[in-house]
């Protein structure tokens, strides 16, 4: 199970597991978050390369109005993989 | 251990339940359950997007051999399609340049012991290799 809450304008959190079966909740919410946000990823506990899709593809949107996604709380697994993908130059990890 | 499913994204959940039933009954750390369970989804969904001929079930295997575990995904009556040379995702591009798709496979080289492919009477079959006592979600072997 997947799903989006959005705390603020700006802050938004995943929770669950995002496979390639739920990445059309994530690209729902996602496609309509048009500033600067952070996302929190506490209570994700699974993403593929599905969901990781919908991040780059939200974060070239955004940067051409100098807009980004600042992604935070990822657990250890989320963070080594998004190392392997590179994401750890494209996007701001705390 | 194999089992067969639709080839379609809903078989997803049976997928990750049945490798649940593997990682319980060996015993398998959580570290390593994430990486496997990324690497069957990348592969298994890669079979369901890129559909090569037919609408066979896909055949699922687990296997636990020594320290590792051992992944065949077998796809009957397709046309040859060997993901082990497909070029490498360009990771390294700043954002502007990056493409969107081709990250899983190669995210999956970067999990995998060993990862190879074998094509014979219109039979597709990806054989994996993962060492289970990683710390982490790399594989052994495998460069940075």
């Amino acid at each position: 199970m997947f799903r989006v809450t959005v705390k603020s304008n700006n802050e938004i959190e995943l929770i669950g597991r995002l496979d390639a079966s739920q990445v059309a909740v994530a690209r729902e919410a996602l496609d309509r978050v048009d500033r600067s946000s952070t996302i929190d990823f506490r209570g994700l506990e699974y993403i593929s390369s599905a969901g990781m899709g919908v991040l780059i593809k939200t974060q070239k949107r955004l940067s051409e109005s100098n807009q980004k996604l600042i992604l935070v709380n990822l657990n250890s697994h989320i963070r080594d993989i998004f190392r392997y993908a590179g994401f750890d130059r494209v996007f701001e990890i705390r | 251990m194999e089992k067969k499913f639709p080839k379609e994204m809903g078989s997803l959940n049976s997928v990750f339940e049945y490798i649940d039933e593997f990682m319980l009954y060996h015993r398998i750390n959580h570290s390593a359950s994430y990486a496997l369970q990324f690497i069957v989804e990348e592969l298994f969904t890669n079979l369901v997007k890129y559909n090569r001929g037919s609408e066979n079930e896909i055949a699922v295997s687990l296997e636990k051999v020594g320290d590792s575990a051992v992944v065949q995904l077998t796809d009957f009556d397709v046309d040859e399609y060997d993901l082990t040379k497909l070029p490498e995702a360009s990771v390294d591009q700043p954002l502007g340049r990056r493409p969107v798709g081709g990250l899983g496979v190669h995210l999956v080289r970067k999990m995998v012991d060993e990862l190879r492919y074998e094509y014979s009477n219109r039979v597709s079959k990806i054989v994996v290799t993962k060492n289970l006592k990683s710390s982490g979600v790399q594989g052994h072997g495998q460069e940075q």
